[in-house]
């Protein structure tokens, strides 16, 4: 077992092709949180404690449409909750490193650097510190890329007539459509269409949010086979 | 330019959330297995939240925000590159906000 300044550099390297679409993607959380309603400082702030995508924009819509802290902590949930699988496949490499180094790389762990890590480890890669390096390479990346975009959003005159009050919505789409791989995944989407269209007539958005995700998830739990 | 003190408390929270995910897995892989059930709904759960950010667009929205949604998708399903699908939905939104002037 080893966790070693030259394995953090070998994941950082990696992590390295993925940086710069990190940074675009940064620069579109920035636009879009600022046309949400979030400050500067916020945004930056939320990229750097939440770090995550989806989950980021997700919550801002929540945010913008008045969502409280029960329904964006749900929210988090239910959109991080494939962390729990990644840090699941990751405990077999990962648990040999010491607690603080397994933990501190955890919260870097994204979709990018987890994939490169996996394959890195399945590769002969034993150094943990590789893990970290990679999550490293792209923090950086997408918290300069919220700044920028955050600042720049200063400069643009009539956001909506850009089109850009729609940036939030038209991600959540071009992500939900990326999400679907096979047939049966359209079943969760009905039932979350069923439960959106419901909900929307009643309560806020934020709560359209939860209902949608937990609907779709209950689907997809009802309908999975257990291996005999 | 500054941070609102109402949002800090939700702010922590969602931060605490977002950590409770990235080190749960690993935490619990010491007591539990992931069932293929648990597996298939951690998997939809994304979908299902996406699916409720759309509905409430579409549902508020007219001809611009529909033809959004629906280049935003298409574009997904043949580049599989969600920041040009996303591009694509606001450059329609912006085009047909214009002509609709």
């Amino acid at each position: 077992m080893n966790f070693t300044a030259a394995g953090l550099k070998r994941g950082y390297i990696a992590a390295q092709p993925l940086a710069l679409g990190v940074l675009v993607y940064g620069v579109t959380f920035g636009l879009l949180a600022r046309n949400a309603g979030l400050s500067i400082i916020e945004a930056v702030l939320m990229s750097a404690t939440v770090y995550s995508g989806s989950a980021q924009t997700a919550t801002v819509s929540g945010i913008a449409a008045g969502a409280g802290i029960g329904a964006s902590v749900v929210t988090i949930l239910m959109l991080n909750a494939r962390y729990l699988l990644y840090g699941a496949a990751l405990r077999p490499w990962l648990g040999q490193a010491s607690t603080l180094q397994a933990y501190s790389s955890l919260y870097l762990l994204g979709d990018g650097n987890w994939v490169l890590s996996i394959k890195a480890h399945a590769a002969g890669e034993s150094d943990t510190a590789f893990v970290v390096g990679s999550g490293v390479a792209m923090f950086l990346p997408w918290l300069g890329g919220t700044l920028l975009g955050s600042l720049a959003n200063e400069w643009i005159a009539d956001p909506k007539l850009l089109g850009l009050d729609f940036l939030l919505v038209a991600f959540c789409t071009a992500m939900g459509v990326g999400l679907i791989k096979a047939r049966h995944d359209w079943l969760p989407v009905g039932a979350a269409v069923v439960a959106a269209v419901i909900v929307d007539r009643f309560a806020s958005s934020s709560w359209t949010i939860v209902a949608a995700g937990l609907a779709g998830a209950f689907t997809a739990f009802v309908r999975a086979k257990e291996p005999a | 330019m500054t941070v609102r003190f109402d949002l800090l408390p939700l702010l922590l929270a969602v931060t605490l959330a977002a950590f409770v995910c990235r080190a749960g897995g690993f935490w619990l892989m010491r007591f539990v297995n992931v069932t293929a059930r648990v597996d298939a709904a951690l998997k939809a759960a994304p979908l299902g939240v996406m699916v409720g950010i759309m509905v409430p667009a579409a549902l508020r929205g007219s001809t611009p925000e529909w033809l959004g949604l629906l280049a935003a998708g298409l574009v997904m399903r043949f580049t599989h590159k969600d920041l040009v699908a996303a591009l694509a939905g606001v450059a329609m939104v912006a085009l047909m906000r214009v002509v609709a002037r």
